[in-house]
């Protein structure tokens, strides 16, 4: 194991500040040690009180809070947040991964909800979106979106790689949008099940994966350079490197 | 409910006629006592002037009782011996027999004429003649007629009361039991927050309401409890298998040896699968005990199952099956999540255990909506069909793949949350057909 400092050592650059409220001390463990290695500075709080001094005291870029916890859980920590107008984005994690939860949470003012267990890659991917919602390259309200000669219209629907039209399916089409509006992400396969399909659940078999090579065919085929990443143990990512 | 009505009719009819027999009976006795008294009294006064005047006054009496200013339905008749007789009102002697009591008896007021009827008494006096006194008037049989008359009219009457009113009553009744059997269904479809309103006039019925209630407030609770038990389990549970995923994470960051990174991709994929298994299992927990949220919405089953095999399609196509769409418009409310769940729990089961085609319909006819998944794989024999739907049950043919024996449960247990149910049959093609039927 390589002790984390040295990891600092290696790359000073701070990701970001990241705050974890998680009882279960090895899960607790796990998860700063992840971020720690991602270059992130990890404060925590074993119980929702801690979690909920520390949250309003500084500053942090997102609250990564347990659903359960002993004394405070942690929908009530986040109505008080809300409540004292700390707007830092909040990711919940639960073992009541049911949809009755995970709307529970969303309507206390979480900005994200993942079900344990998770892979720590599912968890970054989703911290990462959060982080750069804000201050992300590619805007929402923007009508073309672009990666290196790839070009999205979201007026005229029209897709384009350099001088090739690309007809895609309007699922195909959403799809690539979403990479688009995420590129130089990880997106995950539940994150673009939950925004292209509005699906909360896992399908379990590789269903994603198939309409991911697929699109990936009609616009990395033939090219020089491949837009389309496959990040192992996690997801997809869209970049021009 | 009829019964109960036409009793309480006949009751309330029996309960009238009773109180009007018993009514005319003490009416008849008074009156009869009453004109007893009459007669008694009118007799007393003739002794009266007998004895103050002898015979002689005693005729000048009756003679002024005759004629137009007397009573007509005083009768006074004094016979002696040969003697011509001394009559007002009437122009016959009657014989009538001594007697201490006045008695009924038919009179002729004139010699031919019809007889009436007469309340009489005949006195024998000391100088040896005898004074009748009588009351005309039919009184016990217009008595009679009279009651009969008012018992005709009361039971038209009360007929029309007991009638409306046993109507009324039965209507208040099935009103009332309505409501009751309302809530109950209300209960078994898993509202546990519903409530009746109570009153405290103390009859069954509210007795009913509160226990019914008391009934509610206890099967909420319990699901409550329910719902956190398995809460807590999911943490235990779950707690431990996110540790295992995450130590194979760690583990696969770390290794670069090819062979090692394979056992570890086998074991996070295990993993995965313990996840996916606990999770349906907890959620068919929830959804069996109606511990969820009532999320349902008006929604096609066609758009439903259009966009299921729009997802699944690319998949479908890569493993060389055939998805074909059959899908008629299908109104139903309910949950997209869960429906779009059971849907795709359906098709993954085709995929795996199915031939090349898979085929999804939908239907609807006034009583149900219809969602249809047929294969044209090797199906599942008869017997073994009602077995599948249990919870881990996994056919031979299953046990060498992966997946958990959940599949069918969780379709079984959508199906049942929305007051429907699962049928599995033979398609056309000889497949398996799976269909969830859904009511409207």
């Amino acid at each position: 194991m390589v002790p984390r400092d040295s990891l600092l050592e290696r790359d000073r650059r701070v990701a970001g500040r990241i705050l974890l409220v998680e009882d279960d001390p090895q899960i607790a463990d796990y998860i700063a040690r992840g971020f720690g290695e991602e270059g992130f500075t990890v404060d925590r709080a074993a119980n929702g009180r801690d979690g909920l001094f520390l949250a309003t005291d500084s500053q942090f870029d997102v609250v990564v809070l347990d659903r359960m916890l002993p004394g405070m859980d942690g929908v009530s920590v986040l109505k008080a947040l809300r409540a004292a107008e700390v707007e830092t984005p909040v990711i919940m994690l639960s073992a009541l991964g049911s949809t009755d939860d995970r709307v529970a949470g969303l309507t206390a003012g979480a900005d994200d909800y993942l079900g344990k267990p998770f892979s720590f890659a599912e968890l970054h991917a989703r911290v990462q979106a959060l982080m750069r919602r804000g201050t992300g390259r590619a805007k929402v309200q923007d009508t073309v979106l672009r990666c290196a000669d790839l070009e999205l219209d979201r007026l005229t629907r029209q897709v384009k790689r350099g001088p090739r039209k690309i007809t895609l399916q309007p699922r195909e089409f959403r799809l690539l949008e979403y990479m688009l509006l995420h590129q130089g992400e990880v997106v995950t396969r539940t994150m673009l099940l939950e925004a292209v399909w509005d699906y909360h659940f896992d399908p379990g078999t590789n269903v994603i994966d198939v309409h991911i090579s697929r699109l990936r065919r009609k616009i990395d085929d033939g090219e020089a350079q491949a837009l389309f990443h496959t990040v192992r143990g996690a997801g997809y990512r869209m970049a021009a490197d | 409910m009829l019964r109960l009505v036409v009793a309480v009719f006949v009751l309330q009819l029996l309960s009238s006629a009773a109180a009007i027999f018993f009514l005319r009976s003490e009416m008849v006795d008074v009156v009869r006592a009453d004109r007893e008294d009459q007669v008694i009294d009118v007799r007393e006064d003739l002794l009266a002037a007998f004895y103050e005047g002898g015979r002689a006054a005693l005729a000048g009496y009756i003679r002024d009782q005759r004629g137009s200013a007397a009573d007509p339905g005083v009768i006074i008749a004094l016979a002696h011996g040969g003697g011509p007789a001394v009559l007002s009102n009437i122009d016959y002697v009657p014989r009538v027999g001594v007697q201490p009591r006045p008695a009924p008896v038919l009179l002729r007021l004139a010699p031919g004429a019809a007889p009436i009827e007469t309340l009489a008494l005949a006195s024998q006096l000391p100088d040896g003649s005898t004074l009748t006194v009588a009351l005309a008037g039919a009184s016990e049989r217009r008595l009679n007629l009279a009651f009969a008359a008012a018992i005709g009219l009361t039971i038209v009457v009360a007929v029309a009361m007991a009638l409306l009113s046993a109507v009324l009553l039965g209507l208040a009744i099935s009103r009332r039991t309505h409501e009751i059997a309302e809530a109950a269904e209300q209960l078994a479809a898993g509202n546990f927050g519903m409530r009746l309103v109570e009153a405290d006039s103390g009859d069954g019925f509210d007795h009913l309401r509160l226990q019914m209630n008391l009934m509610a407030e206890r099967i909420a609770s319990l699901v409550a409890e329910l719902g956190a038990v398995s809460g807590a389990l999911a943490h235990d549970l779950r707690s431990p298998v996110t540790r295992l995923s995450a130590a194979i994470d760690t583990a696969l960051a770390r290794v670069d040896e090819p062979q090692a990174i394979e056992a570890l991709q086998a074991a996070r994929a295990d993993a995965d699968g313990l996840r996916a298994m606990l999770e349906t299992a907890l959620e068919i927990s929830r959804l069996e005990g109606g511990a969820v949220q009532d999320r349902r919405v008006p929604l096609d089953l066609a758009d439903v199952a259009g966009d299921m095999a729009e997802l699944y399609e690319p998949l479908a196509e890569q493993s060389g099956v055939t998805l074909t769409l059959d899908l008629a418009s299908a109104p139903v409310r309910a949950d997209r999540e869960l429906v779009s769940r059971a849907l795709a729990n359906c098709i993954d089961n085709a995929l795996k255990y199915g031939g090349t085609a898979i085929t999804v319909r939908t239907r609807a006819d006034p009583a149900e909506a219809v969602l249809l998944v047929e294969d044209d794989g090797a199906g599942i024999r008869p017997e073994d069909r009602a077995r599948v739907v249990e919870r881990f049950v996994r056919l031979d043919n299953a046990r060498t793949r992966p997946g958990g024996g959940l599949g069918l449960a969780m379709v079984d247990a959508v199906a049942r949350l929305h007051g429907g149910h699962l049928a599995l049959g033979d398609a056309p093609t000889g497949g398996l057909a799976v269909s969830l039927h859904l009511p409207r």
